[in-house]
């Protein structure tokens, strides 16, 4: 199964990859492992994604800059408006990193 | 926005039970560290969590200081107190999968070991008893749990059992939370981090780094090549060995600072560029041994334009030329194989090096540098809002643009936000 790793990114990957550096560093986890655990994560959160998160959002703003590199669409909003269901987000600046959808499927 | 973030909460506590539980083989198979190490992995992993907001820390500290088993069921319950509607929720997979028994390890460890050793200079000595003590010393530099958490979170252990957050714990302090901010130019810096390891053994790679001006100053190459090679300083430039081209390989994602800059008369073969660039060097006081041997038996093109194989190969909006139809869609997939890409990239860099581009200027040389440099700077100072998700379709009409997105995560105002679609409206 194809992955991104780009939820690596995200605050619980973050944690994860800070987790794993540190006890990698420390000795009692080898790289190999350590890199076994972030592939699995890729898969986990990927999954989790699809299966358990039914919200959908509404993005508006000012696209300050665009970027396609790689097939991956990185937007820099400003004065970006996020709506969900119940509330809404003002924020004054955002990036968007997208990977392509289709390469997960292929 | 409870409900968001405790869905979200509830998916990251999943996430990490499946990645655990999914993982353990490795851990507890062969040669692999043992299941108490996963505990710890498992434990770090939620307290960083908590420390940053991201998981609700009294529901998953409670469900973990849980001192007996008798209650597998409870914690779980735990979990799902806020959630409104939750049936999806109420029996989750995650209590076969793991059983309490696991947490209380990881998390129990840690808080008097941190609170006895909160320094992280202490990492290095090791504790008397278990090693676990001294492992948790080491990684909680940054934000190690207060001392005077401790007792909270033991009275939220004991005397609290629901999941709600307790009243007799105080919230993390604020400076717990603030997570230092996300670098998305992670590619760059990782770029940067390369070229600075490269430098360490070879530090002419830092030279092309920096080098954008195509001038340089003599001392500069004095310190590298003592060996008794001098190179050139003028004409069109020189081959360069082999070893230096090897370590002019850069991370994907920097390159295409090179690729802005030098696609005008670029060669998708290294080779190419140096024997290109070999060609018109006559300067006789920079020609050393290993030029001789590198002549080209072919003679490569030096004047005129040279097909860019980038401008054909990255699909990259071609917005500039763009005249004719209405519409555009950019979700076709035709860029090139990384790999092709990164081959490419060090005979543009030697080029860089090598030519003197004076009279030779590329359009638009620094421009999007000074951009990106912009937004960068503007990333560190504010607040770092990102979202990461996956797009299904990127549409642009006249100024206005729209895309779909789906599966994704959206860390906005220090709150984690995650979404199954969403749709895009921006104006450029």
């Amino acid at each position: 199964m194809a992955t991104f790793e780009l939820y690596r990114r995200s605050t619980i990957g973050m944690c994860l990859t800070e987790t794993l550096d540190e006890m990698v560093s420390n000795g009692v986890l080898s790289p190999e492992l350590a890199i076994q655990v972030l592939v699995q994560f890729d898969k986990s959160m990927t999954e989790a994604l699809e299966s358990q998160v039914k919200s959908k959002v509404s993005i508006k703003g000012h696209l300050h800059t665009y970027r396609f590199c790689d097939n991956v669409w990185t937007f820099i909003l400003q004065g970006a408006i996020f709506k969900n269901e119940e509330n809404q987000e003002n924020v004054g600046r955002v990036k968007i990193v997208a990977c392509d959808s289709k390469l997960l499927t292929q | 926005m409870a409900g968001s973030t405790t869905t979200t909460s509830g998916v990251y506590v999943q996430v990490i039970e499946d990645v655990i539980s999914k993982v353990r083989d490795e851990f507890v198979g062969n040669g692999g560290p043992g299941e108490g190490i996963l505990h710890e992995l498992q434990g770090l992993w939620e307290m960083k969590m908590m420390q940053a907001g991201a998981i609700l820390g009294p529901i998953d500290r409670s469900s973990a200081m849980k001192p007996t088993p008798g209650g597998p069921i409870t914690p779980v319950h735990d979990l799902n107190v806020p959630y409104e509607g939750p049936e999806e929720y109420e029996t989750p997979t995650a209590d076969l999968l793991f059983p309490p028994t696991p947490l209380q390890t990881p998390i129990q460890t840690p808080l008097p070991g941190m609170g006895q050793t909160p320094l992280p200079g202490t990492a290095q000595t090791p504790l008397p008893g278990t090693a676990d003590s001294s492992l948790y010393n080491i990684p909680t530099g940054g934000t190690p749990i207060t001392p005077n958490d401790y007792p909270a979170v033991h009275d939220s252990g004991g005397e609290t059992k629901a999941g709600r957050p307790s009243q007799y714990m105080p919230p993390p302090s604020p400076w717990l939370n603030q997570r230092p901010p996300l670098d998305v130019n992670v590619a760059y810096v990782e770029g940067r981090e390369e070229v600075d390891r490269g430098a360490s053994h070879q530090p002419t790679t830092q030279d092309f780094f920096t080098m954008s001006s195509g001038k340089r100053k003599r001392e500069d190459f004095a310190q590298y090549r003592a060996g008794g090679y001098i190179p050139q300083q003028d004409g069109a430039g020189d081959p360069i060995p082999d070893e230096l081209k090897v370590e002019l390989l850069l991370p994907p994602l920097s390159m295409f600072l090179y690729t802005s800059v030098w696609g005008h008369t670029s060669s998708s073969r290294p080779d190419e560029v140096g024997l290109q660039v070999a060609q018109g060097a006559n300067a006789p006081h920079h020609t050393g041994p290993a030029h001789q041997t590198r002549v080209p038996s072919r003679i490569p093109q030096v004047d005129g334009p040279i097909p860019d194989p980038y401008d054909d190969a990255l699909s990259t909006p071609n917005i500039y030329n763009y005249q004719g139809v209405v519409n555009e869609d950019y979700n076709v997939v035709n860029t090139p194989a990384p790999n092709d890409l990164q081959a490419a990239t060090p005979g543009l860099i030697a080029q860089n090096d090598i030519v003197d581009d004076d009279d030779d200027e590329p359009l638009n040389e620094n421009d999007d540098d000074d951009e990106l440099d912009d937004v960068d700077q503007g990333e560190e100072l504010n607040t770092q809002h990102l979202v990461l998700a996956q797009f299904d379709k990127v549409t642009r009409t006249k100024s206005r643009w729209k895309c779909t997105l789906k599966d994704g995560i959206m860390h906005i105002n220090n709150k984690d936000i995650l979404f199954n679609k969403a749709t895009g409206e921006f104006d450029f």
